[in-house]
């Protein structure tokens, strides 16, 4: 038994040597983000830090002067929130529509689906923004939000959920009087709590972290998100790595608070769904 | 109470509620929002691009120019677009579904303690974006002697390597940079799609003396395989939509075209060289690529029939 | 994810969110600056740049005209976007006709994408026809159309060589000396044999800053004067020989560090003495003083060297065009506004106390604001920046800029330099045939 506890215990230490090595690059990130950022770009992220070089000057900067920051910061929230709430309601409906009801042209919608999933949305950027321009829409939170609105990996994934309700509840509600809203708003919208978790998780990400779209629709400095606006940072002609840095390390906070928020939740919902296919 | 609102019959509006909550209209509701933003998103721009792309299309000036867009699009460059695209899928595809399995399929045995941690740990990568994840790449791998990447370099014997200037590195730093963001997202999937396996099938197999690799073999494997599918069909898209990794290293030219991506050359082309009507082409053509590919992928491994199952 | 780590997490993030609050008043980073009145019948100019320091220009501008016409004051709202995405921006919003600003910068590169089609822009010329005997015409000529000039320049952008002179006299160089591009190589084996330095640095992705000034010098270009690409001719590849012999022949030379002599990399490197020379615009000094300050006074700026004897010692490179956009709320104010601030003596000689730009205009050059020794960029350089100036004046060639220009620079800074410079898999003759082959077919018929 003794050759199994040790494997035991070697396969314990590479996970945990693993996890190291995933955790490696942000733990970076936050330790060079106490240098100066000049001597970051100069010599990159290194093993060797010369510690009392650290301070707190990027982060004093970033809370006192960096006003763009905190407009971009506040811009994220809102399109982050608002496309977690619909897209994760909009998906919802219509993968639970897909997979508990059987109607004409189904199969036809669930094709579409896998379509747009097929589709990488930077094809038809070019002309979406055209139409965002004849619709008077650039610059503004709706035209970046739009095209997240329904998702389909989203849409997928509710509907292999879906799959696994238990139908018997629907049938039951019937006789109990009970309509087709009434059942999915009340029975089965809060039995796919978990599944919902995990991709407002997912959905979270994405909008926090989208870049191509908003790039090509906001104009205005006021409106820039959080990766847009610091990628305007990444100018050789400006000296704001100092913001960069630091700035870099606090997008992350949310989203780790999203993840936490949920996470338990969210393996739950990953369990039972986006299995089935 | 919902249901007693709409089960309330009287007036005519009954009529209208009955008909709209009858089971034959709600799954058509249900499915409104897709179809308005399938058609308004997708159909419509679709449509429009197969349009633009045989314009030429400049301020105050829209001409019709044939096939000349397409003409032009399979010039050198392209074709590294294209190159380097298939490529970077080919290893994403490799690394984010095989690594991820087994890191699973270990986690999820008994040997391994902590593994809400373990699970955390691989998850985090994926909360940062692209342009954050990398830029810290970026800096790791800089040119300097002083940087991680270097310095892990001369531990084993080898002078510093300049990153971001050569093919194999520069597809290394994008597939590093993916696979360190996604193996945590894929990894997850696949433990879900374990824990879904019923426990009395192992038992079964231990009642008759199946050995550890045969239930893997013989159970484990088999029952990964519609994630393993949904897993690896997400990364080949992804894969053909990347721009991200490449812009954080490159913006828009790299040397040699190393981190030229066929996204990128619709970027470059359709937006820094303001020929909307020659990007929209290269985006047809990616397009019928695509199709060819997936198409042919779901044929193969069958999820067009288990579609129909339900 | 332990609780340690979420607690820290969360605290920071009430951190944040407090100091969110009492951070309102800083302004030093905003990219939105608004100068001028707050009077009521203010109107409102909207400018986009890509350079943060030439809005110093237009809000000096803006203050001296809301003085001098208090009865049409304005308030100039400007904006500083990076690079590519002013650029890119600008393009869609000319595309779409809608989100356009009043003035903009452009950069020379990207000044060809938009001489497309039915142009956005304004001509200037009754602004422009009058004074063009006092101005470097061949800048103003780079910006017009049909006989239309539509973009101001902002700077001649003679290129010039800056040596380091304390390793010049370690090794024992007289840079008066060096007249030819031989001379140069003579003297950089000096310099590499004496000093822990080498001469000279060839960027990869640096156009402007060795090949381009090199060909436009010796009366070449990547395109002809009938927009025909001839980025393969033999100027052009003996041109490109001599840079590659620099690096691996006479081995006077190393790549950039950071591929372009503006970036971090290289400023470090430049700064630690990396190399003695930088063959660059004037305007680079901007880059020294910001950049490199501990090296003010070790500086020496002289002209290019020559092919020949005799040859031309210079060529204008990089440059923005400002234009006033057909969509502006007020078209003639903002023309009249754009030649207040660029074009006249006075803003020509505020181009160089603020910027250290060589104004276009030469009737300037030797006034005595422009000649004022008190100045950070004499302290830094010497006083002889304008006498360099002066002296190649007439050996600055026009340059040929088309809708070809950015596929030229693209496939430069993306397949020539990366096989020949630096992975030395093709000849000259090969990689430039080839990338004169790639812009030939993306041109139209």
């Amino acid at each position: 038994m003794s050759k199994k506890k040790s494997l035991m215990i070697l396969a314990n230490v590479a996970f945990g040597i693993i996890a190291l090595i995933a955790l490696f690059p942000i733990i970076a990130l936050i330790i060079s983000s106490f240098q100066p950022s000049s001597v970051l770009m100069r010599q990159g992220l290194s093993f060797s830090i010369d510690f009392s070089q650290l301070s707190l000057d990027n982060y004093r900067f970033i809370f006192t002067e960096a006003d763009n920051y905190w407009t971009w910061y506040t811009n994220s929230l809102i399109i982050s929130s608002i496309t977690i709430v619909t897209s994760v309601f909009f998906s919802c409906m219509v993968g639970y529509a897909l997979a508990v009801y059987e109607f004409k042209g189904k199969n036809l919608f669930f094709v579409c689906v896998l379509l747009i999933m097929m589709i990488p949305f930077e094809i038809l950027m070019l002309p979406l923004y055209e139409l965002m321009a004849t619709l008077r829409l650039t610059d503004t939170y709706i035209a970046v939000v739009l095209p997240l609105v329904v998702a389909p990996v989203a849409v997928f994934f509710f509907r292999q959920y879906a799959l696994g309700l238990p139908l018997e509840l629907m049938d039951a509600a019937r006789i109990d009087g009970s309509n087709e809203y009434g059942i999915f708003f009340k029975i089965m919208f809060p039995l796919m709590g978990p599944s919902l978790a995990a991709m407002a998780i997912l959905q979270g990400l994405a909008a926090w972290n989208n870049f191509l779209w908003p790039l090509l629709v906001l104009r205005s400095n006021d409106m820039f998100t959080l990766p847009i606006g610091l990628a305007t940072l990444l100018t050789p002609y400006g000296n704001n790595y100092d913001v960069l840095i630091a700035g870099s390390v606090l997008t992350i906070i949310p989203i780790v608070i999203l993840f936490i928020l949920f996470q338990k939740y969210f393996v739950a919902g990953l369990t039972s769904g986006g299995v089935k296919g | 109470m919902a249901e007693q609102a709409h089960a309330s019959p009287k007036t005519k509006n009954n009529k209208i509620g009955a008909f709209l909550s009858s089971k034959k209209v709600v799954p058509y509701i249900f499915v409104l929002p897709f179809f308005l933003s399938f058609s308004i998103l997708t159909l419509y721009p679709a449509i429009n691009g197969i349009i633009m792309s045989f314009r030429q299309i400049l301020p105050g000036v829209v001409e019709n120019v044939g096939f000349e867009n397409y003409a032009r699009v399979f010039n050198l460059n392209f074709y590294d677009a294209l190159w380097n695209t298939v490529i970077y899928v080919f290893w994403t595809t490799m690394l984010l579904t095989v690594v991820p399995m087994l890191l699973a399929i270990f986690l999820n045995s008994k040997t391994i303690k902590l593994k809400t941690i373990f699970r955390a740990s691989l998850f985090v990568p994926a909360l940062t974006s692209t342009i954050v994840g990398g830029m810290i790449f970026r800096l790791m791998f800089s040119e300097s002697s002083s940087a991680i990447g270097n310095q892990l370099m001369s531990l084993i014997g080898l002078g510093p390597i300049e990153w971001r200037y050569s093919a194999i590195t520069a597809m290394f730093l994008m597939v590093v940079l993916a696979f360190w963001r996604w193996t945590g997202v894929n990894l997850l999937y696949y433990l879900a799609a374990l824990q879904n396996i019923s426990e009395s099938l192992y038992e079964q197999a231990d009642i008759d003396g199946a050995s550890a690799w045969d239930k893997l073999r013989l159970i484990t494997i088999p029952h990964l395989k519609p994630i393993t599918v949904f897993v690896s069909t997400i990364t080949i898209i992804n894969g053909f939509r990347m721009f991200e990794e490449s812009f954080v290293y490159w913006e828009a030219t790299s040397p040699g075209n190393i981190g030229l991506t066929i996204v990128g050359y619709i970027y470059q082309q359709g937006v820094g060289q303001n020929d909307l009507g020659f990007g929209a082409a290269i985006g047809v053509v990616l397009m019928i690529i695509i199709f060819i590919i997936s198409t042919i992928y779901l044929g193969i491994t069958g999820t067009f029939g288990k579609g129909n199952n339900k | 994810m332990n609780r340690k780590t979420l607690l820290l997490l969360t605290t920071t993030a009430f951190f944040v969110s407090a100091c969110a609050n009492d951070g309102e008043t800083g302004t030093s980073t905003d990219e939105v600056e608004t100068i001028g009145s707050d009077a009521e019948n203010a109107e409102e100019i909207t400018l986009w740049t890509f350079a943060p320091q030439h809005i110093d220009l237009y809000g000096d501008a803006a203050e001296r005209w809301n003085e001098e016409f208090p009865d049409r004051p304005i308030d100039l709202v400007a904006e500083t976007y990076p690079f590519e995405q002013m650029h890119n921006n600008l393009l869609l919003a000319v595309q779409s006709g809608t989100g356009l600003p009043d003035i903009v910068d452009i950069e020379l590169g990207q000044y060809p994408n938009f001489m497309e089609g039915i142009i956005q822009f304004e001509p200037m010329n009754e602004y422009v026809e009058p004074i063009l005997d006092k101005v470097v015409d061949s800048r103003y000529e780079l910006y017009s159309r049909d006989g239309n000039y539509y973009g101001i320049p902002t700077h001649v952008g003679a290129t010039v060589m800056y040596y380091n002179t304390e390793i010049m006299d370690e090794a024992g160089v007289d840079i008066d000396e060096i007249v030819t591009w031989d001379d140069f190589v003579e003297a950089g084996k000096q310099v590499v044999e004496n000093t822990d330095s080498t001469m000279w640095n060839v960027g990869t992705e640096d156009w402007l800053m060795d090949m381009w000034p090199m060909i436009s010098q010796r009366d070449s270009d990547a395109i002809d004067e009938n927009g025909e690409v001839i980025l393969d001719n033999e100027a052009n590849v003996e041109t490109l020989q001599f840079l590659y012999d620099a690096l691996y022949v006479d081995e006077i030379a190393e790549l950039t560090p950071g591929g372009m002599n503006q970036s971090e990399e290289f400023y470090g490197y430049f700064l630690d003495e990396g190399s003695a020379s930088i063959l660059a615009p004037l305007w680079y000094m901007g880059r020294f003083v910001d950049n490199m300050p501990d090296l003010e006074g070790k500086i020496a700026i002289r002209p290019m060297p020559a092919w020949k004897e005799g040859g031309n010692r210079s060529a204008g490179m990089g440059g923005t065009g400002t234009v006033v956009t057909k969509a502006a709320d007020n078209v003639e104010l903002s023309k009249e506004f754009l030649a207040y601030a660029k074009m006249s003596e006075e803003a020509n000689i505020n181009l160089w106390t603020i910027l250290g730009f060589d104004p276009p205009r030469f009737d300037t050059w030797e006034s005595e604001e422009v000649r004022n020794p008190d100045n950070v960029y004499y302290e830094y350089f010497g006083d002889n920046i304008f006498d360099v100036l002066l002296d190649v004046r007439d050996e600055i060639n026009t340059l040929n800029v088309t809708a070809d220009t950015p596929n030229v620079i693209n496939e430069y800074h993306t397949h020539v330099t990366f096989n020949v410079l630096r992975n030395r898999t093709e000849t000259p003759k090969e990689a430039l045939e080839r990338s004169a082959k790639v812009v030939r077919s993306l041109q139209r018929d």
